[in-house]
């Protein structure tokens, strides 16, 4: 009987003391968080993002792409603006292997097999739509609308052959984008 | 005799004056939150190129320069990378890749600094890779000819409007690929 009686005080101790949450401790957290964040935010405006399965080279560069019409190359197709312009030929010795092939159809080029026509009708779709826009804008230069700057970004997988970029580009000269930014995962320095 | 008692700590007011915690927490939570929303952990960068254009005022122009430019250009080979200017302003110098068969960034990025110092004011140059050179290598060389690192040595030239020398800050960042017409 005595022991339950002691057990009985030491539970009322125990309720009667009221419940506080360690704030200061979850401050600490909370700061340290902060400054994290704080740290590594980047106040770029581009809205990039990689595809899924992409992998893409590192490079020491430093400069941080704005936005603009993106071509993304991945193993299976070529999209243009999240809209899927061509896939690839698959073969039964890609299917299943991690080394992709990135062979075009032979429909889809001309031009020697320098241009895909695909990516070419899209590139001149998106070019004219700019243009639109930049006609209807109320900025202008010497009075005209502005120029189409004509700037291609680019995102390929580190396995991607020259060929399949230089047709990529061959293809957007030709629809008059003059300009290639080539995206890559920035080195940890 | 004894020293009379600090009269803050008898003083009403003088008991634990607490910091407003929770409005702190509040915003603190918000601004995580906010940060955690617009911040893009994916560091990605970009490597411009322009596109080649040739104009036939401006080539006439070039013939008739008494100077000619130095074109500096990177081919990239079976076995190795060459760098040579086509006006024969430098030595043409052959770079054997590594022996996992890719270029050796290294040996091309020192290279290109002999260049630099000998053609400070030079901006550009061409890239020939071949058909069959896989991207990463491509930017990997991209890079040994655009940036300069902290460990190179400090190459001046001379600011036109201060009349200072000022340590450049890339080596050749503009690159053209010189074969985007070609089937090599």
């Amino acid at each position: 009987m005595a022991g339950h009686s002691i057990r009985g005080r030491r539970g009322r101790r125990k309720i009667n003391k009221a419940f506080e949450l360690q704030l200061t401790s979850m401050m600490d957290v909370l700061v340290i968080i902060v400054v994290f964040l704080l740290k590594s935010y980047n106040t770029s405006t581009n809205s990039f993002t990689t595809a899924p399965g992409l992998k893409l080279p590192i490079s020491a560069s430093q400069d941080s792409p704005n936005d603009s019409l993106q071509v993304v190359v991945t193993p299976e197709s070529l999209t243009l603006d999240n809209e899927r312009v061509l896939d690839f030929v698959q073969t039964a010795a890609s299917a299943g292997s991690s080394e992709a092939n990135y062979m075009f159809k032979q429909s889809d080029l001309d031009e020697g097999g320098k241009r895909i026509i695909p990516l070419y009708d899209a590139l001149i779709k998106a070019r004219e739509k700019t243009e639109l826009l930049l006609a209807k804008s109320k900025v202008r230069v010497d009075g005209k609308p502005a120029p189409f700057e004509g700037v291609l970004a680019v995102q390929a997988d580190k396995r991607v052959k020259y060929d399949t970029i230089r047709k990529i580009m061959y293809t957007a000269g030709t629809a008059g984008y003059k300009v290639f930014r080539f995206l890559a995962m920035k080195r940890e320095t | 005799m004894f020293k009379r008692p600090s009269s803050r700590r008898k003083s009403p007011h003088g008991e634990h004056a607490e910091l407003p915690l929770v409005p702190i927490l509040d915003t603190m939570v918000t601004l995580i939150g906010f940060l955690l929303f617009t911040t893009s952990f994916l560091g990605i960068v970009s490597i411009e190129s322009p596109l080649p254009q040739a104009n036939p005022n401006e080539v006439k122009d070039e013939l008739k320069q008494k100077e000619k430019p130095l074109q500096l250009t990177l081919s990239f080979r079976e076995k190795d990378v060459e760098i040579w200017s086509p006006f024969s302003k430098i030595e043409p110098r052959a770079i054997s890749n590594t022996q996992a068969g890719e270029p050796d960034t290294k040996a091309i990025h020192d290279a290109l600094i002999e260049v630099k110092k000998k053609f400070p004011l030079e901006d550009s140059a061409v890239i020939v890779p071949k058909k069959d050179s896989p991207y990463d290598g491509m930017v990997a060389v991209m890079d040994a000819v655009r940036t300069l690192e902290a460990t190179d040595p400090p190459i001046y030239i001379k600011n036109e409007k201060t009349g200072i020398d000022e340590p450049i800050k890339s080596l050749f960042p503009k690159i053209l690929f010189g074969n985007l017409l070609g089937d090599s």
